[in-house]
């Protein structure tokens, strides 16, 4: 379980990005965070993994206190937690392989790491998460070679190589077009359906209804929503959106 | 007359009306808003910098006429059209034929080389007042050469006459002979010299050139690898990105950085005046000259490579787990590989250059060559130097610029 208390994040410059923040979630859950761009939703992702610094608060992922980890144990924890990223941040002119095997980078010794030297398991689980995301084909191609979508892909193979108990996505679907959003979003699903918990960020309130069991919503900072996605109606919309917000659907 | 109302009275009589909207109103209307302030400013920095020009000709000693000061010209003009390339080989065939005065024979005396050449002296015992016949065959067409007539033990070595060979090869000459006063009964030899122009090759100023300009290119390699092995780490320590977390971090970025601007701001004469010093004159100076000063200019553009890389690939590999050191070997040197070759067969061409002046202060490489020549005033040789200098450095050029263009 991952348990959020009291976050709070000041950046530099006296901008507040979270206020206040407490929630919880829960093993298996498919959470989907939604808001206005700037509402905080990749602030929270990126203080799970302390991948930004919190200024104050407390967050516990089981028996670990991630905010007050420190070097390895820091490092332990984060290797726990998978993450894809709107624009993918796969290495271009790195292969497939390459990319998806620095999944394994916190697993390995610093000597392995220095001289690229996986072990033959971490060969075999690359080549089987390349498969789960239907690529394994391509896993000698340059990282560049592949469309959104496939980069997509191959990131969250390069996640699943974690071994994560729960998998960060933060707009994973921004960059991509409809169809291939569905695609991607229904590989997490499946990760989600064979027990890792996803905490997902997602600009179309018509994907949250569709891919997320639970939906919470953030503005300026502070939590305005935390349910099912099926209550959130006209009201409750343009409570989070604004006023002048409409809601388009994406087929 | 029209008259409008309210016309200033400044305004000439008789003027033309004053259109509202023409041009040269609008003008003097934009024009007036200048202040009166701001045109001085602008004529004093006017004059004060051609204040600085004309005291910077006369500081220079800029002399117009000195460009076009022929006899000093055209030496080295010359010299550059004919640089010292080739070189002809001199065969010399030496024939001796001895004659016997007093002998009373008629018969011709010859000799002949190995290689075919004959010389005849006829008659083989000259008398006094008679005539002496010498004729050749078998020499180089158009070849120069002399006949001696030589006695070892009286002393006598002289020159009798030259020759001079026709298209075919072949020479006559007649001459007299003097009475006993001078020449006594006694053996005496002709010897003859023919020098015949040999075979064409490869002059030795361009051989030596060429194995100058080899051990240049060696030295800016040399220079450059080291230059490399030195700055590409310290290039990671001299970038903000991956240096602007802690207040540590950011003093290692500034000592770095500091590093790059000094040893970039002294240049490769001056360390390699130093360097000469240090370690004497040869290669080994200019390749140290060329080490520190590679390292300030490649670590500043490595550097500024690796600031310039997509921040995202680092985020997700920090994200897995990994530590420090391997995130930047997974997330920033795959980005940052082609720029930093890039940048380095550039500064590695740039460092021939740098290194062909290198010999002026003895750091070896062919500016030593060069300046030889030109304190020797042997300009066709220094002409072969800078040719030499000139067509390897435009070709590396060209390379570089090819082989870069693959690689961005």
């Amino acid at each position: 379980m991952l348990r959020i208390e009291h976050l709070v994040k000041d950046y530099a410059g006296g901008v507040r990005a979270l206020e206040d923040v407490s929630l919880e979630v829960r093993d298996g859950e498919f959470l989907v965070l939604i808001g206005l761009s700037g509402s905080g939703k990749s602030t929270l992702l990126r203080c799970i993994n302390r991948l930004i610094e919190p200024t104050s608060g407390r967050i516990t992922l089981d028996q670990d206190d991630i905010t007050a980890a420190r070097g390895d144990e820091l490092r332990r924890i984060r290797r726990g937690i998978g993450m894809i990223f709107q624009q993918f941040n796969l290495v271009k002119r790195s292969t497939v392989l390459t990319n998806v095997l620095t999944g394994r980078l916190g697993y390995v010794s610093q000597w392995q790491a220095l001289l690229a030297h996986f072990g033959e398991e971490d060969y075999r689980r690359a080549l089987s998460n390349l498969e789960r995301v239907g690529l394994r084909e391509r896993v000698h191609q340059r990282a560049d070679r592949l469309s959104g979508g496939q980069q997509q892909r191959v990131a969250i193979a390069r996640a699943l190589m974690q071994e994560p108990k729960i998998m960060l996505a933060d707009e994973p679907v921004a960059s991509l077009d409809p169809a291939t959003s569905h695609s991607v979003l229904k590989y997490l699903q499946q990760i989600n359906r064979e027990g890792m918990t996803v905490i997902c960020s997602l600009h179309f309130l018509s994907l949250a209804r569709t891919y997320g069991t639970r939906v919470i919503a953030l503005k300026q900072g502070r939590l305005m929503f935390d349910g099912l996605p099926s209550d959130i109606d006209e009201r409750r919309f343009q409570a989070i959106y604004g006023e002048e917000a409409v809601e388009v659907e994406i087929e | 007359m029209a008259t409008v109302v309210g016309q200033p009275s400044s305004e000439p009589s008789g003027g033309p009306p004053r259109a509202p909207d023409s041009s040269g109103s609008a003008r003097a209307a934009l024009a007036a808003r200048e202040s009166p302030r701001r045109r001085l400013v602008r004529l004093l920095i006017l004059l004060i910098a051609i204040g600085v020009l004309v005291k910077g000709w006369m500081v220079t000693d800029i002399d117009l006429g000195k460009l076009a000061n022929a006899p000093n010209a055209a030496p080295i003009l010359k010299s550059l059209v004919t640089p010292d390339v080739v070189s002809r080989d001199i065969v010399q065939v030496e024939l001796d034929v001895p004659v016997v005065v007093g002998a009373g024979s008629n018969g011709p005396a010859t000799a002949s080389a190995q290689t075919g050449q004959t010389f005849k002296v006829e008659p083989g015992s000259p008398v006094p007042g008679g005539a002496v016949a010498f004729d050749g065959t078998g020499f180089a067409p158009n070849a120069t050469g002399q006949i001696r007539v030589q006695n070892p033990s009286r002393g006598i070595d002289a020159l009798w006459l030259r020759v001079t060979t026709d298209d075919t090869g072949s020479f006559h000459a007649d001459s007299g002979w003097s009475d006993y006063s001078v020449f006594p009964p006694d053996i005496y030899h002709f010897h003859l010299t023919i020098n015949a122009p040999g075979a064409t090759h490869i002059s030795d100023t361009f051989v030596n050139s060429l194995s100058r300009i080899g051990e240049t290119i060696l030295l800016a390699l040399m220079g450059t690898v080291f230059g490399v092995l030195i700055s590409a780490p310290l290039s990671f320590l001299g970038a903000r990105n991956l240096m602007g977390g802690s207040a540590v971090g950011q003093a290692i970025y500034w000592i770095v950085r500091l590093i790059f601007t000094i040893t970039r701001s002294i240049e490769v004469l001056i360390l390699g005046v130093i360097m000469v010093v240090i370690v004497g004159i040869g290669s080994y100076a200019g390749v140290l000259a060329i080490v520190v000063h590679s390292v300030g200019s490649l670590g500043k553009l490595y550097s500024e490579a690796i600031e310039g890389i997509e921040p995202g690939p680092v985020e997700a590999i920090a994200a897995t787990g990994a530590n420090r050191l391997a995130t930047v070997l997974y997330g920033v040197v795959p980005q940052v590989v082609p720029t930093f070759l890039s940048v380095t067969i550039y500064w590695w061409d740039h460092n021939v250059r740098m290194s062909t002046v290198l010999g002026l202060v003895g750091g070896g490489g062919i500016g030593f060559l060069l300046i030889q020549y030109m304190n020797l005033l042997q300009f066709n040789q220094a002409a072969t130097v800078l040719w030499m200098i000139v067509i390897v450095v435009t070709l590396l050029d060209y390379a570089s610029a090819a082989i870069r263009s693959r690689l961005v």
